[in-house]
């Protein structure tokens, strides 16, 4: 998923965090023991884009569907590699293949039920599914779609009714037929558009203001942009749910809060802000934060996602491979980490995929002292491709302090080479829209990418595949459609292992990087700070590094 | 008010064709005022900054786009090395939290964008709304309709809601020539009607009767006789309307929709030091300060040459 998406929920909300030092029990610290009960307070800027789960699909509200819905896998809740494993959830087990690998049988656990006390079947997960493909609700996860075979007129159950290739010979069994094998598809679904949805409800804008809960909480008062809280569902049965602890009784949100205000109400820790968790740190708070006691209470570890520049290499002169090269040798990403606030809030990028990817292989193609940039190196490479008296070019950004800061990072970084870079900011809201509609992108801009779950499947297909170029919407900003890189997508995409896939997809990863088609920036970082009666918190690495919400609890529930 | 002897004399010097108040004699009276000499002072450094802003940064050693990765503690999310926001011999004014850019190199730069484009901005309001004031109360009838409505059209909008918008809405561009050409269309309605009101009275006068009669020509009359006697005021209101337009710039620019990065600007360093006021007080300190000075010293200024404008008119 895009890391906008993420970064404004992030930024904003909701769960960013988390902590390395994991839920060890110790007595001190967010680590600690988490009580049953209490209300969590959340801090955060912005709110939810939507409760609906065929709609929304960013770091934080994933986190937050955990809380109110079940799929049939889901991803672990534990600090490190056991966070992105994918678990059983609704299901019994993650999933039979058949057919070689073609279609995929799940079977439900016994005593689920949804809030309102019905029982979760089949056919409710059915037609949770096939929501995904109603052209207005299924906004969000795109994989239901992708993979699962219907018909191409299809549009959703509100629409075209039952679709034929999800079947559920009784209520307890639920069959997928896929369009090609697909080995990985236990991971699938344990995204948001697997949540069931009870036969027939749903329609239109139904779920966003009052979802149907099927979790361990629901939605008790939710006032979209100011507060949203949700309260213990009690159809819910801890017997059939090995994940979620569930520790609060119920969790507050305050939306709309400026970021600023965040970082002083947290480290004051006053009254019910002593219970409450928030987002990333501003990078002018971190100096603030270096005290013993307040050091107690911050977390911090990798968001899971990359941030980088994508270069348009269909225009010129970014078609010229070496120039491209010479970019990546230049940019000097220690000025571009102290852009975002230093060491503490970003590691310095080096390859496409995160640290947090399975498979993921740590090199450095394009080396220099320090990360600080080979201007020399760069010179060279432009001598050859003929561009030693330089060129100008536009390089897009998002119209908010952080992103501007990169940018003209960037722009000093490539000056020594003669590159006259000209910031071409764009109104946030848009950003996406334009730099993803290939008339109207430029030459370079600066984005990011979140795995959708920790393989290179969810982040070097999406960005690289050349056949998925399209007019408008397009993820491939480097527009690079290489057949060497497309075949060996396609190879990858054909093995059974997940393993070896993984493995593999870190070779595809330096594949790419020789053609330069884009400059890993940075991995950001989280940096928390939590209330001093948090307990049970740990960095979730399948949440771009918020705080896993199933684990939370209060210390101290009957503050 | 009463005219000082001193005033008295030196009007007394002047041959009686001058107009009533000269430029020398405004100059040698703010020298003798020891507040108004010290804003002199003041606001001759900033201009003299902004003149000479490439070889000053040459001397100091430091760019206002040059970062500096040594003078800042990236672990401790940019913040400055040293106390006093890095303040130290290279870094005469300190640094800039997470880049290290120069403070004084930027200070000097941003001397620059807000002189240029208040002192623009007056030129073009000042142009704009001599021009139609004229035209309005000289001519009088459709023409004053016309021209009078625009201006109560203009003077009831909101215009800092109204320039915010226009300026997000507007492609990036040239952002300086923008910030003039939004400052001005909402400023010149203020010069405009004061001028027009004058020009009324003004045409009304014997002299200018007596011009007519001995046969002027409407161009004659407005550039000769009325014009010279409009002086005074349009050199009090456009003084002290430079100080307006600084802030309006630094406001706009502080709001995210002035002049846009890397280009150093006071309002921009001002908006980007608010996250950093409790651990590097210097970094608001700084613009803040130079914003303050500047604008206070033209208020000062202005006053004070209305002060003498009016005492000379009285005398």
């Amino acid at each position: 998923m895009l890391v906008g998406l993420v970064a404004s929920a992030a930024l904003a909300l909701t769960a960013c965090g988390g902590g390395t030092s994991g839920a060890t029990g110790e007595s001190a610290g967010p680590g600690a023991k988490a009580a049953q009960g209490g209300t969590l307070q959340v801090l955060a800027n912005a709110a939810f884009s939507h409760l609906d789960p065929a709609r929304g699909f960013d770091g934080g509200v994933n986190n937050f569907y955990r809380l109110i819905y079940r799929t049939l896998t889901t991803q672990g809740a534990a600090p490190g590699a056991d966070g992105t494993k994918i678990v059983p959830d609704l299901a019994t087990d993650t999933g039979k293949p058949s057919d070689g690998g073609k279609t995929w049988t799940f079977t439900l656990k016994d005593g689920l039920f949804f809030e309102t006390g019905a029982p979760i079947t089949s056919a409710d997960v059915k037609w949770g599914v096939s929501r995904a493909w109603d052209p207005e609700i299924g906004i969000g996860s795109p994989y239901a779609k992708q993979l699962i075979e219907a018909p191409a007129s299809y549009q959703g159950p509100y629409k075209s009714g039952d679709l034929a290739t999800i079947a559920t010979p009784d209520a307890k069994t639920i069959v997928f037929h896929l369009k090609k094998p697909y080995a990985d598809f236990g991971s699938v679904v344990a995204q948001n558009t697997f949540t069931p949805v009870p036969k027939g409800q749903g329609a239109g804008n139904a779920l966003d203001s009052k979802p149907i809960a099927s979790g361990p909480y629901k939605v008790s008062e939710y006032k979209p942009g100011a507060s949203l809280k949700v309260v213990r569902n009690d159809k819910w049965d801890k017997k059939t749910d090995d994940v979620r602890q569930a520790n609060p009784d119920a969790f507050q949100w305050t939306f709309g809060l400026d970021p600023a205000t965040i970082d002083e109400r947290m480290i004051a820790g006053q009254g019910t802000d002593a219970d409450a968790i928030a987002g990333t740190i501003q990078a002018a708070t971190v100096a603030r934060v270096q005290t013993a006691q307040l050091k107690q209470r911050t977390m911090s570890g990798l968001g899971g996602c990359t941030t980088y520049m994508g270069l348009n290499s269909t225009k010129k002169p970014l078609d010229n491979v070496k120039v491209r090269q010479a970019i990546n040798l230049a940019v000097n990403k220690q000025t571009v980490r102290d852009a975002v606030g230093g060491s503490t809030l970003a590691e310095i990028a080096t390859s496409i995929q995160p640290p947090t990817i399975a498979g993921r292989v740590d090199y450095d193609p394009y080396p220099s002292p320090d990360h600080k940039g080979d201007v020399d190196g760069a010179r060279k490479l432009l001598t050859e491709a003929g561009f030693a008296s330089g060129f100008t070019m536009t390089l897009d950004t998002r119209a908010q302090p952080k992103m501007q800061a990169m940018a003209v990072a960037i722009q000093q970084a490539l000056e020594p080479l003669k590159i006259t870079v000209k910031i071409n900011t764009i109104d946030t809201a848009t950003y996406y829209e334009v730099i993803g509609t290939t008339s109207q992108q430029h030459d370079a801009a600066i984005t990011g990418w979140c795995p959708d779950w920790p393989s290179g499947a969810t982040f070097l297909p999406p960005l690289f595949d050349g056949r998925n170029i399209t007019a408008k919407g397009n993820s491939n900003l480097s527009q690079l459609n290489d057949p060497g890189v497309n075949a060996k997508i396609d190879e990858i995409a054909k093995l059974t292992d997940v393993k070896a896939a993984n493995a593999a997809y870190g070779e595809l990863d330096k594949q790419i990087m020789a053609l330069a088609p884009v400059v890993p920036l940075l991995y950001e970082k989280v940096l928390m700070l939590v209330g001093s009666n948090i307990g049970g918190a740990y960095l979730h690495d399948g949440f771009s590094g918020g705080i896993d919400l199933v684990s939370v609890g209060l210390k101290d529930s009957g503050k | 008010m009463t005219a000082s002897p001193t005033l008295v004399e030196v009007e007394e010097a002047v041959p009686s064709s001058a107009p009533p108040t000269s430029g020398r004699r405004i100059l040698t009276t703010v020298t003798r005022d020891k507040g108004a000499l010290a804003c002199l002072v003041f606001l001759a450094i900033v201009v003299l900054m902004a003149v000479a802003a490439p070889l000053i940064t040459k001397l100091s050693g430091w760019g206002p786009y040059q970062f500096d990765s040594a003078a800042i503690n990236s672990d401790l999310g940019g913040v400055p090395h040293g106390s006093l926001g890095g303040i130290s011999g290279s870094h005469w004014f300190g640094v800039e939290p997470q880049n290290g850019r120069d403070l004084f190199a930027r200070i000097v730069y941003g001397a620059r964008v807000s002189i240029t484009i208040s002192l623009s901005a007056t030129l073009l309001t000042g142009i704009l709304g001599v021009v139609l004031g004229m035209l309005a109360g000289f001519y009088r009838g459709w023409i004053d309709q016309v021209i009078s409505r625009l201006m109560d059209f203009l003077m009831a909008f909101p215009a800092l809601i109204f320039m915010i918008a226009i300026l997000s809405s507007l492609p990036s561009g040239n952002r300086p020539v923008l910030l003039v050409v939004v400052i001005s269309a909402f400023g010149w309605p203020y010069l405009a009607r004061v001028i027009r009101g004058q020009t009324m009275t003004l045409a009304n006068r014997e002299f200018v009767e007596a011009a007519r009669a001995s046969g002027a020509k409407d161009s004659q009359v407005v550039f000769r006789e009325i014009l010279p006697n409009l002086r005074g005021s349009i050199v009090v209101m456009t003084t002290l309307a430079i100080p307006g337009y600084i802030g309006t710039e630094a406001g706009l620019s502080f709001l995210g929709v002035g002049v846009s990065p890397p280009t150093a600007s006071w309002g921009q360093m001002i908006s980007s030091s608010v996250s950093w006021y409790s651990v590097d007080p210097m970094f608001f300190a700084i613009p803040g300060l130079f914003l303050f000075l500047t604008v206070l010293s033209l208020t000062v200024l202005g006053d004070k040459i209305r002060t003498l404008i009016d005492q000379g008119e009285a005398a």
